[in-house]
């Protein structure tokens, strides 16, 4: 059940974030500024940071007694100044017509019987660290972007990023589904996705097993699950990533905290909004991210980051990968067009001496390969595989049997532990990949074949997949140092 | 001094130790660590099998108090105290249907009354919890105290080890030391080992985005 503890060299646990982070780097002042909802915003619109705007603050039950319920727009939010881990707050999405009553995410009824216990609960410092009193913020509710809001099961997804001394180190986004109420809370069953620092696309994404009940269990996700059109989670392109960034250094700059996480929501109108700052951001992010904190942190610690942009130039640089970098940071590069002419050498070919003749079954081909970032490695059918030589290898593949799909990235590669000399003992079978075709997990067979491309021949790795529409697709891993021309397509 | 006071207080070193130590390396959630010094010991009192079942009444009826009492508007400590008068009832109750059925268990009505008291404190800090957190949290944290006091009564209540560290005063040095060892200690506690496994495991080769 347990991995080898060398493996997890690379997690940060809360012993050690609290020691070596929380402590040396986040003064009791800024905490207690982190831990004030009311303060931060002030601070932060002050200095031009968009966060939802304050309708109407209590601070104790005579102010609640003559709240002027009417003053108040059809939906709004109801949070604690100074609760934690999202406990206590209400969204209410529209009012009952001609009653005193407010519809929540799920459907729910609230009358105003309702929110005022509630409200006094808060009052009485229920939600608050330490049961002290505390005061009800009615705040305006943020309507998320429309891109992001496609995922997301009623509510807002707000996106998590982690700065450390100046630096965006991780981040990641939260998408309330059906389980969670329609909150972005990990603990009731919000989907965590991991971001890739550098682009601003998602990668991978979890959600917690809210079943167990001793520990905090994460299951792997390929998909959004309670929607009526079910998406793919790995892909999506964070609008405005770089102001993103920007926006969550300017944060911990203002507050300084050394350590920070930021947690900031896109609005359809206002834009980016900070919801709150957090002095002891969980470690959940290192599993969205498939990324363990600790040599990213310890990368950084002795840097001195000039200005935001600087910060976010290198935690691109250091952080980033899964996904390349935009097309301005590589000029002056060849270009290919989205069909590309290319020549797939025959696997025999090249043992055969020039000139001499040669039979169908060694020939080199012709064709065009479609040129798709949207893949890491590149692709081939098997059709196409057969013909340059490689049917042994996958007459091979197809007698193991491997099963069509699996549940999760975890069964697959279980499968593959267990059957990894079966699965590699062909001469020419490279190795296997898992792949994700139409939110479906495969395990596919990868071969290396010689391509001529830009007037270049090189080997590249091929996974073997019929379910693609062209013979031969180049992704990323083999498209560096290209540029792709969209205008010549045929 | 009586050697009843002396066994209490070295009682008093030994589960504080193991709270740090079930905190900061198995990762053991526990209302602080007065409640599982104080139920320990009233649990060495009572016996587990007393206790347990005293526990177990107090959890019961705070939650189901709480539940009742959720949509009634009053005061904080209102609210606690009809919980604990709910409390007494059941359990003036439950002593006296266990003294008629016996259920195994005949000398509850000899349980020593200041070790009842302390173990219905619990409902307290339940009662706190239950407001604030999911289910989930209190649920654990729980487990954990309990979990804590009952290890901690079994240590507490081996005749040779109280003696052993009554015999042995430097002792309780070594449980400083450990704290401060404990205090000290940035690994991962082992939930969790658990909780991030899958973050070094599992990764995708390749990916497509279609």
């Amino acid at each position: 059940m347990i991995a080898p503890l060398s493996k997890y060299k690379e997690v940060l646990g809360l012993n050690r974030r609290n020691q070596e982070y929380v402590r040396p780097y986040n003064p009791p002042s800024a905490k207690k500024l982190a831990d004030n909802k009311i303060a931060t915003k002030r601070l932060l619109s002050r200095n031009g940071v968009g966060t939802p705007d304050i309708y109407k603050l209590i601070k104790n039950k005579e102010e609640l007694m003559f709240l002027n319920w009417d003053s108040l727009p059809k939906s709004f939010v109801v949070k604690p100044n100074q609760g934690t881990g999202g406990n206590g707050i209400l969204v209410f999405y529209g009012k009952k017509k001609g009653e005193q009553a407010w519809i929540r995410p799920n459907g729910d009824i609230m009358t105003k019987k309702d929110i005022v216990l509630h409200m006094e609960n808060i009052l009485d410092g229920r939600f608050s660290m330490g049961n002290k009193k505390d005061i009800v913020i009615i705040e305006e509710r943020v309507q998320s972007d429309p891109i992001l809001k496609q995922y997301s099961y009623k509510g807002v997804p707000d996106i998590r990023i982690i700065c450390f001394k100046g630096i965006p180190i991780m981040a990641m986004i939260r998408i309330p589904t059906k389980r969670s109420n329609g909150t972005a809370n990990l603990h009731s069953g919000a989907i965590c996705t991991g971001i890739d620092i550098a682009t601003g696309i998602t990668t991978n994404s979890m959600q917690m097993n809210t079943k167990s009940p001793l520990t905090d269990i994460y299951e792997d996700l390929e998909m959004t699950t309670d929607l009526k059109e079910n998406k793919p989670l790995r892909g999506i392109h964070i609008p405005n990533w770089d102001n993103i960034l920007e926006i969550a250094l300017k944060c911990q700059k203002l507050s300084g905290l050394g350590y920070i996480g930021v947690d900031i929501a896109l609005d359809v109108n206002k834009g980016p909004v900070v919801f709150e700052l957090n002095a002891r951001p969980g470690l959940g992010i290192q599993v969205a991210n498939r990324a363990g904190l600790r040599p990213r942190l310890e990368l950084v610690r002795d840097l001195n980051v000039k200005n935001y942009k600087h910060g976010i130039k290198l935690a691109k640089n250091l952080f980033g990968g899964e996904v390349e970098e935009s097309i301005e940071a590589i000029s002056g590069k060849k270009v290919v067009s989205l069909f590309e002419k290319v020549i797939i050498y025959n696997k025999n070919s090249a043992t055969k001496p020039k000139g001499k003749r040669k039979r169908r079954s060694e020939e080199d081909i012709n064709t065009h390969a479609f040129i798709d970032t949207g893949y890491q490695t590149s692709r081939i059918t098997t059709t196409m595989a057969n013909r340059i030589g490689y049917i042994n290898t996958t007459k091979y593949f197809n007698s193991l049997n491997v099963p069509q799909s699996f549940f999760t990235m975890e069964k697959a590669q279980k499968y593959i532990d267990e059957n990894k000399e079966k699965l590699t003992s062909e001469e020419n079978l490279l190795r296997v990949a898992k792949i994700i075709n139409n939110g479906k997990i495969m395990i596919r067979p990868v071969i290396q074949i010689t391509i001529k491309i830009a007037d270049e021949i090189k080997d590249i790795e091929v996974v073997i997949e019929d379910d693609i529409n062209y013979n031969v697709i180049i992704g990323r891993k083999d498209l560096k140092g290209y540029l792709i021309d969209t205008s010549n397509q045929f | 001094m009586t050697e009843q006071t002396l066994q209490v207080l070295i009682a008093i070193t030994v589960i504080a130790t193991l709270v740090s130590v079930a905190r900061y390396f198995t990762g053991t959630k526990s209302y602080g660590i007065y409640v599982p010094i104080v139920l320990s010991i009233a649990y060495s009192y009572t016996g587990l099998r007393y206790g347990l079942v005293i526990t177990s009444i107090v959890i019961l009826v705070s939650t189901l108090s709480n539940s009742l009492l959720k949509k009634i508007r009053m005061h904080y400590l209102s609210r606690i105290a009809i919980n604990y008068c709910f409390l007494s009832i059941v359990l003036i109750l439950a002593i006296a249907v266990i003294n008629k059925y016996g259920f195994g268990l005949d000398r509850i009505s000899t349980i020593d009354p200041l070790a009842l008291v302390s173990i219905v404190a619990l409902s307290d800090f339940l009662t706190k919890q239950i407001v604030q957190k999911s289910f989930k949290a209190v649920f654990t944290t729980l487990l954990g105290t309990i979990l804590i006091a009952a290890i901690g009564w079994f240590i507490i209540t081996r005749k040779f080890v109280t003696i052993f560290i009554i015999n042995n005063p430097w002792l309780i040095f070594v449980f400083i030391l450990i704290n401060l060892i404990m205090g000290r200690y940035k690994g991962l506690r082992f939930n969790e080992l658990l909780r991030f496994k899958s973050v070094e495991q599992n990764k995708a080769d390749d990916s497509s985005v279609k």
